[in-house]
């Protein structure tokens, strides 16, 4: 009978297999201490290091004002927002980009080929693929529910009206900041202020379920901005710059309409131009620049409306006051002459001095306010004049528009040490060695021409909150005593002599409705050579003028930079396209006529 | 009393000698006299049950993550783990009730099935994402074939070791060790460098060292082993150029956070982030693409962030309990062969374990090993199940004896056995249940 408790024969180590037994269950005690070390000794600093991965923080964009303008009393965007996604790859996660590159093309197009470089590049998880998406693209990428494709929206720019006003308006950059014009000055009231989210996140950025760590601040929209402009002056003044700079063969042209009795910008232009909409294309960045507020120049003749302005402010002159014009002055050991048609040396008067541009004129006006009756400049004279040009006229100071990038020109110092001061300051009564704005010009005269305040020229007219409060924007007085009111009313004939005087010389588009007052003075200004001194075939074109009914409703200003065209370019450059913005400004019945 | 017993013995004798499990292979009928068929352990089932709901869980408590990452439906993961269950319980009772005498026998088959299969994953196109050959595609059907060749290298290993104990020749050299030497040799050649998985490899390297070890090669020559294994490994990491990034990543995790070393960093990020508790089932955060393989490779370490250092502790222990009911199957089994069989499995799975868990939480390097039973992946948890049906299987058939053991207290044990009740609730009928109070008891 076998021995059922015999033992067994089987040779297979137990005692091996128990060394390896007792070794897993050491095993798994290190392991067990190993994850109460890491999980509760170390919890902190691992809960810390998740965090910071996985807490991500997001700006909440704040949509960005609106920017309009009013017509006949409704109010009118110029610039609106439209959200746009920007689609992009994490390439590693881009499985088969043939087929995705497909997909997308049939979403928004293109060629399938030309998505395949971006969806595969080799080290890096964010690469775009487009721009611009609409809504219903983005949508549509969502849906193929790709790990490997994403958007990202962006507001973004939209201009109804093209380049209208685009100077002016500026643009967004990519960075959603405004970059020249409005969108740059007013920047912060267009902004507004954005929101925050702070919150867990997948690895791709997605807001994970609500947690204790996810916090949301609203984002609060920025102000719109109802502008002064006149859409329809603006518009025509465009087309008018853009056919004038052809016919003057000018290198840019820009030009002002404002109300003189607010210092409100009704239209505010410049040629060559660009649309906003496409500024990323734009390769030459000085189209930019809106020319009108920051490219000073010397501005020439225009300047004696000015000279006069103050020299009758202070009765140096009286505005039917005849003298003898020697037609040339020695200053500092230089010639100051008069162009050889103006007649030579003869008897001369206030009104001639402006019709014929006499520099002769101006010098000696400049004599006026130094000593009455004298010929002879002096420092009591120069202290007028500038004091009058800083002072009075704001000239050489930006005026604070809502413009990105104002110029503040230069009005040469008083500084009577200077030997040469005599000369400095004679060329200055007729617009030589000074540099100034358009603006800056017309703003001044402007304060002339409306009894003596100078309004901060401004092109906003009210602000709108995001809860539709109107803030609005009231004329700023920055200069009260300017001129004596009564000197407006002496300027005026003498500059409507002027457009006279040229229209009886035979230049037929001076030629106005009688039931109009237009007035105006030219300006052939010499341009100064970098290395010192002046060209003597190169020069800029500039007008300043006013047209109204009863009296002058708005003044208009143009800066015609080296036009080609034969001829002085004042008159030739300048005042045709004045005259051109005036007939328009008439025809389309912007101006309220004599009754 | 005695009777009784010996009657009881006779009538298992007679069912024993006709299962066909055991047909032919003892001569000694005192060893026949304990071949008696009873309850198997069915803590076996129960653990592995618990393990594969545990992981089945995790993948669906994190599908909206990864359906989110990897563009499927949010069902898409869960359904094929609960497909790839059902094959697994299907795979594991086929396996338990086909005779171990016929699996040993058809050991060749089985190999000639694994190298057709490595054949083919060598041969086919890689998944421009998996870039490694390691995968068999049928169709809609694909599985890894290192798994297949673990498996039939486990029979054949049992099998060899054991006819080499039965004629004695386990201490020779040329008859046993050579052998084994040449066939970790092929298999770490073709597994490391043509499919490039050294996990796999050092599985199948340690499995193979181990059966050896206990079936009682001399420690000499196991140290031979074990020096080719360290010298073959060092020159495998040296010489690819992504294991030496590994081992670096290994040695110095914190300053290789945003390049070779991420995941590591992040799978260390989500165990230690869980903290005492754990963030709660639906909670993770780091599966939402922060860690990679979060249903596969790094399942644990999800597993962790969701129930922190209480729910990974008991996880240890459902695994420490599982190792612990195959080495007391192992240290039952009948002969040679069942007893290699079922500790060739316990190496398998445990190595599998440490290996994945021990990268987990930054104690051994990454190796791309799945986490036995939990993690994501039909392949792995089909042929898991598959060598647990080999010990469900040989469950049934342990003997009380050990040679350590004294036979009047085994007798004890066999006849007290029949009549304590307790014992009783779940498996065998020589079952001590946890704890060993059988032991205690005999001490």
């Amino acid at each position: 009978m076998a021995n059922p408790t015999g033992p067994l024969p089987a040779s297979v180590s137990i005692a091996r297999i128990r060394l390896w037994s007792g070794l897993l269950v050491a095993v798994i005690i290190i392991f067990a201490l190993r994850l109460f070390y890491v999980q509760v000794i170390r919890y902190g600093h691992y809960s810390q290091a998740a965090l910071s991965d996985q807490l991500k923080q997001y700006q909440i964009p704040a949509s960005r004002g609106l920017i309009e303008v009013k017509e006949s009393g409704n109010i009118v965007p110029i610039v609106l927002n439209q959200r746009l996604y920007t689609l992009f790859a994490d390439p590693p996660f881009i499985k088969k980009p043939q087929t995705v590159a497909k997909q997308i093309s049939q979403i928004i197009g293109g060629n399938p080929s030309s998505y395949i470089h971006a969806l595969s590049i080799k080290g890096t998880q964010y690469s775009v693929i487009a721009n611009k998406l609409t809504q219903t693209q983005s949508k549509a990428i969502a849906k193929l529910q790709d790990p490997g494709l994403g958007t990202q929206g962006q507001d973004f720019r939209v201009y109804p009206n093209g380049d209208l006003a685009a100077q002016v308006l500026g643009f967004v950059n990519n960075q959603g900041i405004g970059d020249y014009g409005l969108e740059q000055a007013l920047n912060p009231q267009l902004a507004g202020k954005p929101g925050m989210l702070k919150a867990i996140t997948s690895v791709t950025g997605v807001p994970l379920a609500a947690s204790r760590q996810n916090t949301q601040i609203q984002p609060v929209p920025g102000d719109n901005v109802v502008l002064t402009l006149n859409i329809g002056i603006q518009q025509q003044l465009q087309q008018i710059l853009a056919r004038d700079y052809k016919t003057t063969k000018s290198q840019g042209l820009s030009a002002i309409v404002i109300n003189p009795y607010n210092g409100h910008i009704k239209a505010m232009a410049n040629y060559p131009t660009y649309n906003p909409a496409n500024y990323a294309n734009v390769t030459n960045s000085r189209l930019f620049d809106n020319n009108a507020v920051d490219y000073p120049i010397e501005p020439g003749s225009v300047m004696k409306t000015l000279t006069t302005s103050a020299a009758l402010n202070i009765g140096a002159i009286k505005p039917n006051e005849t003298f003898y014009d020697p037609a040339h002055w020695v200053i500092n050991g230089f010639n100051i002459t008069d162009i050889k048609q103006d007649g030579g040396a003869r008897e001369q008067n206030i009104a001639s001095i402006l019709a014929l541009s006499l520099n002769t004129g101006a010098t000696w006006m400049l004599m006026q306010m130094s000593q009455k009756g004298n010929t002879v400049i002096n420092g009591n004279g120069i202290k007028i004049w500038h004091n009058y040009m800083v002072n009075h006229f704001r000239l050489g100071q930006p005026t604070g528009i809502e413009q990105g990038y104002e110029a503040s020109g230069y009005v040469p110092p008083a500084n009577l040490n200077d030997p040469s001061i005599n000369l400095r300051y004679a060329n200055t009564a007729f617009g030589q060695g000074v540099s100034i704005t358009a603006l800056q010009l017309v703003a001044a005269l402007s304060s002339v021409i409306n009894g003596g305040t100078y309004y901060q020229p401004t092109l906003v007219n009210e602000l709108i909150t995001p809860t539709g409060k109107v803030e609005v924007n009231r004329p700023k007085v920055l200069e009260r005593n300017v001129v004596k009111s009564s000197v407006g009313p002496e300027l005026i004939p003498l500059m409507e002599n002027v457009v006279k005087a040229y229209l009886h010389g035979g230049f037929s588009f001076m030629n106005f409705p009688s039931n109009y007052i237009v007035g105006g003075k030219t300006g052939t200004a010499q341009v100064a050579r970098p290395t010192g001194g002046y060209y003597n075939n190169i020069f800029n074109g500039s007008y300043i003028g006013f047209v109204g009914g009863n009296k002058p409703q708005y003044l208009v200003v143009v800066y015609n930079i080296k036009p080609a065209i034969p001829g002085y370019a004042g008159s030739f450059g300048g005042q045709p396209v004045f005259a051109d913005i005036v007939h328009m400004l008439i025809n389309e019945g912007y101006i309220t006529p004599k009754n | 009393m005695l009777f009784a017993n010996r009657g009881q013995l006779a009538r298992r004798r007679t069912r024993a000698t006709s299962s066909p499990a055991f047909a032919g292979s003892q001569s000694n009928g005192d060893r026949l006299a304990l071949l008696r068929r009873h309850k198997p352990d069915h803590w076996l089932i129960v653990l592995c049950a618990i393990l594969l709901a545990t992981g089945l869980m995790v993948i669906y408590s994190i599908s909206p993550a990864l359906a989110q990452t990897s563009g499927v439906s949010g069902s898409y993961y869960v359904e094929r783990q609960i497909l790839a269950i059902v094959l697994a319980a299907i795979a594991f009772f086929v396996t338990a009730s086909i005779p171990l005498e016929r699996w040993r026998r058809s050991y060749k088959l089985l190999l000639g099935f694994a190298i057709l299969a490595t054949l083919v994953a060598i041969a086919l196109p890689v998944n421009p994402n998996y870039p490694a050959h390691r995968w068999v595609r049928l169709g809609s059907l694909s599985f890894e074939s290192v798994d297949l060749l673990i498996f039939a290298l486990l029979i054949w290993a049992a099998n060899f070791l054991a006819i080499r104990l039965k004629n004695g020749t386990i201490n020779n050299f040329k008859k046993t060790a050579y052998p084994l030497l040449i066939v970790m040799l092929v298999v770490g050649f073709v597994v490391a460098v043509t499919q490039s998985d050294l996990g796999s490899t050092g599985v199948i390297v340690v499995m193979l060292g181990l059966m050896a070890y206990v079936a009682g090669l001399p420690l000499k020559r196991i140290f031979i082993f074990g020096g080719i294994i360290a010298l073959g490994t060092f020159l495998a990491i040296i010489a690819t150029p992504y294991r030496r990034a590994r081992l670096e990543t290994f040695l110095h995790p914190d300053t290789n956070c945003q390049t070779t070393g991420y995941q590591a960093c992040q799978s260390i990020i989500a165990v230690g982030s869980g903290g005492f508790t754990g963030l709660g089932l639906g909670s993770s955060v780091q599966a939402y693409g922060y860690l990679p393989e979060a249903d596969n490779d790094s399942i644990f370490a999800i597993f962790a962030e969701k129930f922190g250092f209480i729910g990974s502790a008991l996880l240890l222990l459902v695994f420490g309990a599982l190792f612990y009911r195959i080495a007391k199957i192992g240290e039952r089994a009948p002969d040679d062969f069942s007893r290699l069989i079922v500790f060739g499995v316990l190496i398998w799975i445990s190595v599998e374990t440490v290996i994945n868990i021990g990268a987990m939480i930054g104690l051994l390097p990454l190796k791309g090993i799945t986490l036995p039973f939990v993690s994501y992946g039909g392949t792995s948890v089909v042929f898991f199940a598959t060598s647990m049906g080999l010990v469900y299987q040989i469950s049934r058939y342990g003997s009380h004896v050990g040679p350590d053991r004294d036979r009047l207290k085994l007798m004890e044990r066999i006849s007290g056995n029949d009549y304590s009740g307790h014992r009783r609730r779940f498996g065998g009928a020589h079952n001590p249940g946890f704890g060993g109070r059988g032991r205690t008891k005999e001490a």
